[in-house]
């Protein structure tokens, strides 16, 4: 039992958030967390606070940290509409599994439904949107939910939650004895695996002729990348990755054969169609992997394993669903795997890559060779950093292109907002990834849209010293939507070109060194500059304008009908 | 093909539970056709009885999503004819109805109600039943024109089978 001693609210909650080993935060000052925020003058040397420009910087910052580091990600605001700004990066973490906890400050819970000033529903607004979420009223109940809110942030499919405290709560005094959470009778986060499903899944692998092992971000959540790569080395298992699942295995791997989905490589979306087992693990055939589900892996039978219940079967009938944590389940599968030679599989897999360069990667690209091509850029870049940055990316053409060119050799490298796609997530995820891993090289890779949606987090950057790399890939246009125009509503370009600002005298004006680039022979040249920069570096980099990303799968499409230009 | 189902859940009994759970429905734009929430045998543990029309993939995967929710120790889903269903009602009808020739008794007796309250202007009867002798009796009543208010209970259900030592064992077993 842990000594108690009597103290305020809001320190209570600093003391167990150090308890926690949250010792870094992302956050907002205003009126109701003003109380957390005066503890925090005292607690300077022990929690790191990085104040962002806008709440929604803070969240996004937070799940970044998540992301790079393993780690459950925290992030403060105030009531009402410092609160309500974190709700796109809460639901963001909801549809990519990403442990964070969201501190929001309340009006006093004698003014609870009083429509006061700054008073916003914050726990009715975010349950469709949370793991859990819990409103604090009185000081003492403060270590008991923090304690709670990271045990099941970070446990079994991991998740956001919102811990809603009333200002009240934060003044008062209480006494403090922190207990972490390790048990809750009606919440058990670690399936039970059931080992007769098992022994089918190894028997359906080992007479595969043609199996695909498709992996996802659950891979990264339980920490089998080693345990990942012994099994499908064992069995000769060809891997593909959703974009979720990206950094996971390495890129050489010579068992690791591309990306799925709708921006996908060839091999990964050819397989998937002609394979005859499919073994998913840690991922949830979302819409844009799936395409069409109807006429989706026509040929397969298809194992899921996932740790959440409601995955199972959702979205596509499954032949052997296996609720279990992706680690234990590979490390079972293992024993039983046997190596068989499939050399007629792996050819198909050689063959479609050819294809793919054939088709589409020797084409890309201005074929004048006078703008840049994002493609191009993308792959430099992996070149540039040799495989060893962390990429995050925004959402769009800028996305699609990096999940598709970037290289990695490590895992949890690869940061982007898969689920809900939020525009704007990747300058201050980026900042939360470079806060987590100071020791690594942190790349943002932006269109000049997405830039602009967290474009203020430029002032976090400058105040934290953080030594970010940025790269604005600038065509002038959402350039996402307008291919969507050119292809599918007649080059119709309604609403997606953008008037730029100078965006290098704006990274100036933040004391952000910064350069412009638009020569295709001088973009190497650029990009080695932004490697070897010390501190923060802005690359804005013109390209071409109206670039396609390919291949496609077009919304709602079957793998199949894969469109190559 | 939707047809009614029931789902029952025993949950922690803590707030904001009710409100994760109609999440559920109201993201599939599914109407709740009735929702009982009350402590369970067990104290401490509310029961929640829902029913609604749907298909049985959507109540599946409502059923595996309620699962998934922190507080919630147990969750099925039932085919009415799995349950023992019964609903309370009452009618609020004008005195008027039985100012006629036909004594009280024999109303009710009709009607399988007990009468809850007499007064000049209009009498309270009570009746048990299922939802659809529940439903005969408010037509009924409605087209004698005396009926001026009604009010349902929503289903009160057991299970044919006992639900509560399913959940006793897993308590434990937590």
């Amino acid at each position: 039992m842990a000594n108690t001693k009597k103290v305020k609210g809001a320190e209570a909650l600093l003391l167990s958030l150090i308890a926690e080993g949250a010792d870094i935060i992302f956050g907002y000052p205003g009126g109701q967390v003003i109380p957390v925020y005066d503890s925090l003058y005292d607690y300077s040397t022990r929690i790191r606070h990085i104040l962002t420009r806008h709440e929604q910087g803070a969240v996004h910052a937070a799940q970044g940290f998540a992301r790079a580091t393993g780690k459950v990600g925290v992030c403060l605001a105030t009531s009402g509409p410092g609160a309500t700004n974190f709700i796109t990066g809460i639901a963001d973490a909801m549809l990519d599994s990403t442990p964070i906890v969201c501190i929001t400050g309340q009006v006093p819970a004698a003014m609870l439904g009083s429509d006061a000033f700054q008073e916003a529903d914050m726990v009715s607004m975010t349950t469709p949107i949370t793991k859990w979420n819990f409103q604090v009223t009185s000081a003492s109940e403060i270590p008991g939910a923090i304690a709670k809110a990271f045990y099941i942030a970070r446990s079994g499919r991991p998740g956001p939650v919102v811990i809603d405290i009333t200002k009240n709560a934060q003044i008062e005094e209480a006494e403090f004895s922190y207990e972490p959470c390790t048990y809750l009778r009606s919440y058990l986060p670690t399936p039970i695996i059931d080992h007769s499903a098992i022994d089918s899944a190894i028997d359906m692998i080992n007479s595969a002729a043609k199996p695909l092992l498709i992996i996802g971000q659950g891979i990264k959540l339980s920490n089998a990348e080693q345990e990942l790569i012994l099994f499908a080395e064992r069995g000769n298992l060809p891997i593909a990755s959703t974009l979720m699942g990206i950094s996971a295995v390495p890129n050489n791997h010579p068992l690791f054969i591309g990306n799925l989905g709708m921006h996908g490589n060839v091999a990964a979306n050819r397989m998937t169609q002609d394979s005859d087992l499919i073994i998913a693990i840690g991922m949830r055939f979302s819409d844009r992997i799936t395409g069409d589900v109807k006429s989706y892996a026509p040929n397969a039978k298809i194992i899921h394993i996932d740790i959440d219940l409601a995955e199972l079967g959702k979205n596509l009938r499954v032949d052997l669903p296996i609720k279990a944590d992706a680690k234990e389940a590979i490390q079972l599968l293992t024993e039983g795997i046997k190596h068989v030679e499939r050399a007629d599989w792996f050819t198909f897999a050689s063959d479609m890559d050819a294809e793919e360069k054939r088709e589409v990667t020797d084409n890309c690209g201005d074929p004048k060779g006078e703008y840049i091509s994002m493609a191009q850029v993308v792959q430099q870049l992996a070149i540039a950093e040799e495989s060893n940055a962390i990429i995050v990316t925004d959402v769009g053409q800028n996305q699609m292109f990096s999940a598709l060119y970037s290289r990695f050799n490590h895992t949890r490298s690869f940061i982007t907002s898969g689920g809900l796609g939020t525009m704007g997530y990747g300058l201050p995820a980026a900042i939360g990834a470079k806060v987590g891993v100071p020791e690594r090289e942190v790349v943002a890779i932006m269109g000049d849209g997405g830039f602009q949606m967290n474009i203020q987090e430029l002032g976090t950057i400058m105040q934290e010293n953080l030594g970010l790399k940025m790269i604005v890939l600038n065509n002038s246009f959402l350039g996402m939507v307008r291919q969507w125009q050119e292809l599918f509503f007649d080059a119709r370009y309604s609403f997606t070109n953008l008037a730029n600002p100078d965006f290098v005298a704006i990274a100036k004006a933040y004391n952000i060194n910064a350069a412009q680039v638009s020569s295709p022979a001088e973009l190497n040249k650029a990009l080695e500059e932004l490697v070897n920069a010390e501190g923060s570096y802005l690359l804005e980099i013109r390209v071409m304008a109206q670039e396609n990303i390919f291949p496609m799968v077009p919304a709602g499409a079957s793998l199949s009908k894969l469109i190559y230009k | 093909m939707n047809k009614e189902y029931i789902l029952i859940a025993f949950t922690e009994n803590q707030i904001g539970v009710l409100n994760r759970i109609t999440t559920c429905y109201l993201r599939r734009k599914i109407n709740i056709e009735s929702l009982k929430v009350s402590e369970s045998s067990i104290k401490g543990i509310s029961m929640f009885v829902i029913s609604s029309y749907t298909s049985l993939e959507t109540i599946t995967k409502i059923t595996k999503h309620v699962s998934n929710f922190v507080e919630v120790l147990e969750v099925s889903y039932y085919d009415s004819n799995d349950l023992i269903t019964q609903e309370i009602a009452l009618y609020k009808v004008a005195s008027d109805m039985f100012s006629g020739s036909e004594r009280v008794d024999t109303i009710l007796n009709q009607f399988g109600a007990r009468m809850v309250e007499l007064t000049p202007k209009y009498i309270v009867i009570e009746k048990t039943g299922t939802r659809e002798e529940i439903e005969a009796t408010r037509d009924k009543l409605d087209q004698s024109g005396n009926l001026i208010e009604f009010t349902r209970s929503g289903s009160v259900v057991l299970h044919r089978k006992s639900i509560d030592k399913i959940l006793n064992n897993l308590i434990q077993n937590k």
